[in-house]
């Protein structure tokens, strides 16, 4: 088992009904914990419009976990 | 140098530090808060950022235009919190010894910055309800 902050941010906050979330999992990759945290959201979200930070990092949806590590899951920018 | 800002931005001061005395031209662009989008009337917004990423990605995009680009200097700060119709939401600016690197290399940095830069926006509309902003050209 692994210790991880979860972070999500605009419309994702809504659909988790959260910004920020702390949990233990035995997911080994960002792909399998999306999986596993959609049995608490609200709706199915449009995952290939989402994109995926580590340590403030953007990363790909098949990057590692490790313990300790801070996720973001973003959805698409709307700025300027 | 990409910056984001809780408070009004100072355009002034951001257009002194892009002048250049080997450039030849300054090409400016701001973003302004409408009172409409998508059909519905806006009475006010906020800008939600996931700030560390966002400055990371911000200067990314300065340095790619750096790299692109034949200009001076580049500079572009977005405001995040509260904003009210007409307040200054991004502001853009270039020096550069021509026009066309100016007003390409401009464009550039606001596409860039609207696509990637991890910013949200929710509007307020005037029938009282508010939402997230999907995306906008």
């Amino acid at each position: 088992m692994i210790h991880l902050e979860i972070l999500f941010f605009g419309k994702l906050k809504e659909i988790w009904n959260t910004k920020k979330l702390t949990m233990q999992t035995t997911s080994s990759n960002i792909e399998e914990l999306y999986t596993e945290l959609l049995t608490k959201a609200s709706e199915v979200p449009h995952k290939a419009s989402i994109k995926v930070a580590i340590n403030d990092e953007f990363v790909d949806w098949n990057s590692q976990l490790k313990d300790n590590d801070s996720i973001a899951f973003l959805p698409p920018a709307s700025g300027g | 140098m990409f910056c984001l800002s809780d408070k009004k931005i100072d355009d002034q001061q951001l257009k002194q530090q892009t002048l250049d005395p080997s450039a030849g031209g300054f090409v400016c662009f701001e973003g302004w808060v409408r009172d409409n989008n998508q059909g519905k009337d806006v009475q006010k917004l906020a800008y939600e950022s996931y700030p560390i990423l966002a400055v990371k990605e911000g200067n990314k995009i300065i340095a790619e235009t750096y790299e692109k680009f034949d200009i001076k200097k580049a500079y572009c700060t977005h405001r995040v919190g509260l904003l009210e119709i007409g307040d200054m939401a991004v502001w853009v600016g270039v020096s550069a010894a021509h026009r066309d690197a100016a007003y390409k290399a401009s464009r550039f940095i606001l596409d860039e910055v609207k696509s990637r830069v991890p910013i949200w926006k929710n509007e307020t509309w005037t029938d009282g309800e508010s939402g997230w902003v999907e995306q906008e050209s």
